[in-house]
């Protein structure tokens, strides 16, 4: 059962962050609740006062500028990130990952924001937005920064969110030409979370050998976390299958994934080096195609 | 626990309700309201028995807290007819036999018309995508991907009626 | 055979109330007054219980009662009343608990906020005890001792055997044995467990339940609170699934019945769906030995089988499924040897019980596996050895069971002519088959009732609109839908003529209930018999009004009363009606129905049987299966309700898929690891394959209008038709349900090794 709060509803980004400035530990933010209300109505989270930001002004928005790139508001539901025209022609990766995420009913009202600060290792959108390099801007009563998503995960569904602190905004830079980016988890049924998930991200040289390489893996750690010597093992090379088996094993070893009722520690680490291998070869292969 | 005052329209009916600021949506709709047709199967958001369009949106009413629903349309099974006239939909689900013990059925039509509502024109493959978020243990769902199949290759347009 | 209103496209009778939302289930069931109960759970899976002390909850503002067991008749109760020896549970036990989720007590408050934390207040004092947890080390000697007396916890055995069984594997030659691992599974009904119980001051007891057989919980429920059977109603008019899970006496109905008989208030208590997973019965886990042995050509001669079952804390319906699973491992086959010894075994885990399919699908995976083995080993064709000893018509089962219709030759040759339709498949797919046969309904009475198994009655009206009472029960599967359609086209009407009552036993007949696949041709033959009753009475007034010569008989069609050989002269029936009524004094036809099958074997009066065709694609990188494609070929004699038929079909299929490669419930200590819906895999609308069905006419006489089974028997072949499928894809044969990507990849390890040797 829930615990009983005082409820309360800020009208702008300023309100909100006064009062949970206010409040500071004594105070939770809710946006869509698809994740905190579960928490909630098991008593593993309770609060005296809950904010709640869902329809703050100011938070909902898909935005995108050539230089500055894309700029999602943190109050923007997965559903919208999925059926927006811009996304699907800029950013298709992210589109297909929300197709996937949960069911409609939960992308419909959980939005990206509190997604990303819920911080579990398993979720979606957080693997996909690091290999597109993305940031989120996060803001106080007095300050606002932008942290990179590679720094932002400190800990098992820890974020570097300060105790007054709230995730504004999610960047993701323009896209490089001759890159590509793609995501695909493995799971028994479409829309669940990934017993491992992949993301990578391929830019390559003029003579297609690879420029940059970026590849988080999805449940394969306490955080969402980037496969960097995997990434090491690609850079400079050209697309055969030994650099992608160097790649995909790196990336085997390198990921600290458990055992669970759902796979033991050996087969996760055999599911990153199979996915790592496939999305890497399709990222290449795309960012070839899209050169 | 200081009560908050709740604004909704169900089934285009306005309602005005003190309620505790951590009842869930369907709470309010099933114990509040007496709208007992959307039900409730799991604990984890993963069920979809409790499904109900709030303005035109399907959403989970057990993961929605009720306040943040005020000023807003809901939509449960029992306002799918129109003066006794069953939906297309519900049309459709008789037809087709997409249902059994019935207890997901609320959700599902739920579900299956805010989906058509958005993609009056889909694939099957899409349709199932469309319920993919609703639990049925009874049918295997086939009978209901052809329901709404029929639907939107327009079998239920009011002027075949 | 053309019928009016069999096998025609029907609504489902109970449709409008479900697709508008005004069905209401147990789960909605409000009463005024009514208060909420909420189960306190033993956290051990084995403990004596010292001490109760429940005085700080009660002092909780909004609690009204606690109870424990003490404040029970203690009585043992279970469903196989005539063996008092498997009545094994105490719901509220009083002296030990068996396993983590157990009762210990219950509480009533003004609202489910109020009952849970009184739980939080209730003290129990337990003393842990050794527990075991696996069935092959609970029957090891100085293995904790689960219910006193019992040795090695070994609580049912069983034995079928016919034939000389050495004599057939000497007449063998080719012996081949293997080890098979079948799982547990749960039933995840939609509604889970749920009660509102009222006892109120006349002492008299209503209890609103979610149940497959008002009438078994019923005389349940007069066994355990020493009321008399008749003061006790059990109400269920809409049912949110069932699938054997929803047969016996549970916590739900038991402590809110306690509660209310101490309060004289309604109570009402619904299960989470975690007390759902860790807390209700489950499809019995089994491990199989099985060696069989046939001749080169593919006769099958001998097999010889050893089963444990993993029992949980109590028996339930274990027993039976203990005998159906070692029968049902011999169908759909001619063996001229066999022999089964099942052994159910007691462990500090969740209680197993009776599942859809009942011990078969078990059964099959096993025998099917194996068979396809066998096959291969000797380089036969796989539909070729099953067809070379498949079950015919009227063959006996010796000292089991006469099959009567049985059309599982034309099965296999339909199934086979799909196969080579398919032609040469892609990479990484395979096609797997499985047969099966079921039983429709059982002959067992081990409830112990004094009532026919099935009961009718049929009022007509003055207005011609017909009350049919049964006492089968409508969980979803059609049964309403299918007693009016056997009403209608029996008494010679049209469905919309119809008006079923049942889930109510102050209103309605006894009948056993839905379980076994029993009610289209149990309950199907008492409403033909309660039809033709109130026929024969109407068609005496309408034989006198015609005056026909005495060479001419009579009878109804679609509202016709007319002369069978000359059809044009007749009567409308509605007028029939009225004279009818008239002339019995303004008394109402009415007819009476029953049935209760006599001398129809060991196991059941009717067998249906099928083959199932799954086509599945491997990824043999991870091990992933995907479901492509699933045909079945069935017989189940005259199909009643199409409709309804083929919605049975592809939820067997899904819930049977289900258990062949996605749902598991594992155990750490006595403890399921997975008590929720996104830990536990239910399939999905995504992942669920298209479906054709071939239906393969027979006629059962036993049956009315010749139809036999359909909606459990669908569940035997899937989990063995996928794993066929993966040996016929990448050659390798799992032997452990479910088949997940790990064990494939696990199995494909192996198997290159093995090549490699």
């Amino acid at each position: 059962m829930i615990k009983d709060f005082h409820y309360l509803r800020p009208n702008t980004v300023g309100e909100a962050l006064d009062l949970i400035s206010q409040y500071k530990d004594d105070c939770k933010i809710i946006c869509g609740g698809q994740s905190l209300l579960i928490l909630m109505r098991q008593g593993l989270v309770a609060t005296d006062y809950l904010v709640d930001i869902k329809r703050v002004q100011g938070l909902n928005y898909i935005n995108f500028d050539t230089n500055e790139g894309l700029k999602m508001g943190a109050a923007t539901t997965h559903r919208a990130i999925e059926k927006s025209a811009l996304i699907k022609d800029k950013f298709k990766v992210l589109a297909d990952m929300e197709n996937n995420l949960a069911s409609i009913q939960v992308r419909n009202w959980g939005t990206i924001g509190g997604n990303l600060a819920h911080a579990d290792a398993a979720g979606d959108p957080a693997p996909v937005l690091m290999t597109l390099g993305a940031s989120v801007k996060v803001g106080s009563a007095d300050d606002t920064r932008i942290i990179s998503l590679d720094q932002f995960y400190v800990g098992l569904f820890e974020t570097a969110l300060k105790e007054d602190e709230i995730v504004l905004e999610v960047q993701v830079p323009v896209p490089a030409s001759r890159s590509a980016a793609v995501y695909e988890k493995f799971n028994l049924l479409q829309s669940d979370q990934g017993i491992i998930a992949v993301a990578a991200s391929m830019t390559l040289n003029g003579d297609s050998t690879c420029k940059e390489a970026r590849i988080a893996l999805g449940n394969a750690a306490p955080t969402t976390m980037r496969a960097r010597k995997a990434e090491q093992t690609l850079v400079g090379g050209k697309l055969d299958d030994d650099l992608l088996e160097a790649a995909g094993v790196a990336a085997s070893e390198e990921a600290d994934p458990i055992s669970d009722i759902h796979a033991s520690e050996d087969y996760r680490r055999h599911l990153v080096k199979v996915l790592t291998m496939r999305m890497v070869k399709k990222a290449w292969e795309q960012a070839a195609i899209s050169a | 626990m200081e009560k908050h005052l709740l604004r909704i329209t169900v089934n285009e009916q306005e309602y005005e309700l003190y309620i505790n600021p951590k009842s869930l949506l369907v709470e309010v709709i099933r114990d509040h309201l007496g709208f007992t047709g959307t039900k409730r199967g799991c604990e984890s958001v993963s069920c979809g028995a409790c499904t109900v369009m709030i303005d035109g949106m399907a959403v989970k009413s057990c993961s929605v807290l009720a306040m943040q629903v005020d000023g807003m349309n809901v939509t449960t099974s029992e306002g799918l007819e129109e003066k006794g006239q069953l939906h297309p939909i519900q049309k459709a689900f008789l037809d087709h036999g997409a249902y059994q013990c019935g207890f997901c059925t609320s959700g599902m039509l739920m579900s299956s018309k805010a989906f058509l509502d958005e993609n009056p024109n889909p694939t099957t493959h899409e349709i199932r995508e469309g319920i993919e978020g609703n639990l049925c243990r009874c049918t295997g769902y086939n009978s209901i991907v052809r329901a709404l199949d029929a639907v939107a290759k327009g079998n239920y347009r009011e002027d075949k009626a | 055979m053309k019928y009016n209103v069999i096998n025609t496209h029907v609504h489902n009778i109970d449709g409008i109330e479900k697709v508008t939302g005004r069905a209401t289930y147990t789960f909605d069931v409000k009463i005024p007054g009514m208060l909420y109960g909420k189960i306190l759970r033993s956290p051990h899976p084995h403990a004596r219980i010292v001490n109760i002390d429940s005085s700080k909850a009660i002092e909780l503002m909004g609690v009204k009662a606690v109870v424990t067991g003490k404040d029970t008749l203690g009585v043992k109760q279970g469903i196989w009343r005539r063996y008092s020896e498997l009545c094994d549970e105490q719901i509220l036990p009083l002296e030990k608990v068996r396993y983590i989720g157990e009762p210990v007590a219950a509480v009533a408050a003004v609202t489910e906020e109020i009952a849970e934390q009184a739980l939080d207040l209730i003290e129990v004092d337990y003393e842990v005890l050794p527990a075991v947890y696996e069935p092959m080390e609970a029957i090891k000697k100085g293995a904790p001792e689960v219910h006193e007396g019992v040795e090695r916890n070994i609580n049912v055995t069983r034995h079928i055997e016919w034939g000389d069984v050495e004599e057939a594997f000497e007449n063998s030659d080719y012996i081949r044995e293997d080890w098979f691992k079948c799982s547990g599974q749960a039933h995840m009904c939609m509604e889970t467990r749920c009660a509102v119980a009222s006892y109120t001051p006349d002492g008299k007891l209503t209890v609103w339940t979610s149940t497959q057989s008002p009438y078994y919980i019923q005389g349940l429920l007069s066994g355990v609170l020493g009321l008399r059977e008749s003061d006790i109603r059990v109400i269920a008019h809409y049912v949110g699934g069932g699938f054997g899970g929803k047969f016996e006496l549970d916590a739900a109905q038991f402590c809110s019945s306690v509660l209310s008989m101490k309060l004289s208030k309604p109570v009402k208590i619904v299960f989470s769906r975690e007390e759902d997973f860790i807390a209700t019965k489950r499809r019995t886990p089994m491990f199989y030995y099985v060696r069989t042995g046939v001749k080169k050509d593919g006769t099958f001669m001998a097999r010889e089988t050893r089963v444990f079952t993993d029992g949980g804390a109590y028996t339930g319906m274990g027993a039976t499924a203990l005998y159906l699973t070692g029968f049902f491992h011999s169908f759909p086959y001619k063996w001229a040897g066999y022999r089964y010894d099942g052994f159910r075994v007691y462990t500090n885990t969740l209680p197993s019980t009776s599942m859809r399919g009942f011990g078969a699908p078990q059964g099959m995976f096993c025998s099917e596996t194996q068979i396809d083995l066998i096959a291969r080993d000797l380089g036969i064709d796989r539909v070729e050895i099953r067809r070379k000893n498949a079950h015919t018509p009227n063959y006996e089962v010796p000292g089991q069971a006469t099959i009567a219709s049985c059309g599982l030759t034309e099965c296999l040759d339909k199934i086979e002519e799909w196969i080579k339709s398919r032609g040469k498949l892609p990479p990484n797919r395979g096609i797997g088959i499985s047969s099966y046969g079921f039983m429709s309904g059982g002959i067992f009475n081990w409830f112990d009732s004094p009532y026919s198994f099935s009961s009718a009655v049929v009022t007509i009206n003055y207005d011609g609109k017909v009350d049919l009472h049964v006492g089968c029960q409508e969980i979803g599967q059609g049964s309403n839908t299918t007693m009016a359609i056997i009403c209608a086209e029996e008494l010679g009407v049209r469905i919309e003529d119809i008006r079923v009552h049942s889930g109510d036993t102050a209103e309605c007949p006894p009948d056993l209930g839905a379980w076994g696949s029993r009610q289209t041709l149990m309950a199907g033959n008492a409403t033909k018999m309660a039809a033709a009753d109130a026929k024969r009475q109407l068609l005496e007034f309408a034989t006198a009004k015609i005056k026909p010569n005495i060479v001419y008989d009579l009878d109804i069609k679609d509202r016709w009363v007319h002369l069978v050989a000359r059809p044009e002269r007749g009567l409308d029936y509605f007028e029939v009606v009225k004279d009818a009524l008239r002339g019995k004094g303004g008394q109402r036809i009415v007819g009476r129905g029953f049935y209760t099958p006599h001398r129809k074997g060991m196991i059941s009066p009717a067998y249906s049987y099928g083959v199932q065709a799954l086509e599945i694609e491997v990824d043999p990188e991870t091990g992933k299966i995907k479901l492509v494609n699933c045909v079945t070929a069935h017989d189940c004699g005259q199909p009643i309700n199409p409709l309804g038929l083929h919605g049975q079909l592809e939820g067997a299929i899904s819930m049977a898929a289900g258990y062949g490669f996605l749902e598991d419930m594992p155990m750490e200590d006595g403890k399921i690891m997975n008590p929720n819906l996104v830990d536990y895999k239910i399939i999905r609308a995504t992942e669920m394959p298209e479906t054709e069905v071939f239906e393969i006419d027979t006629y059962e006489p036993e049956g009315p209008f010749g139809a036999k089974e359909a909606g459990e028997g669908l569940t035997n072949p899937t989990a063995a038709a996928l794993g066929n499928a993966l040996f016929d894809a990448l050659g390798i044969s799992v032997k452990q349900l479910p088949i997940t990507p790990e064990k494939v990849l696990n199995a494909l390890r192996e198997k290159k090794l093995e090549d490699n040797k």
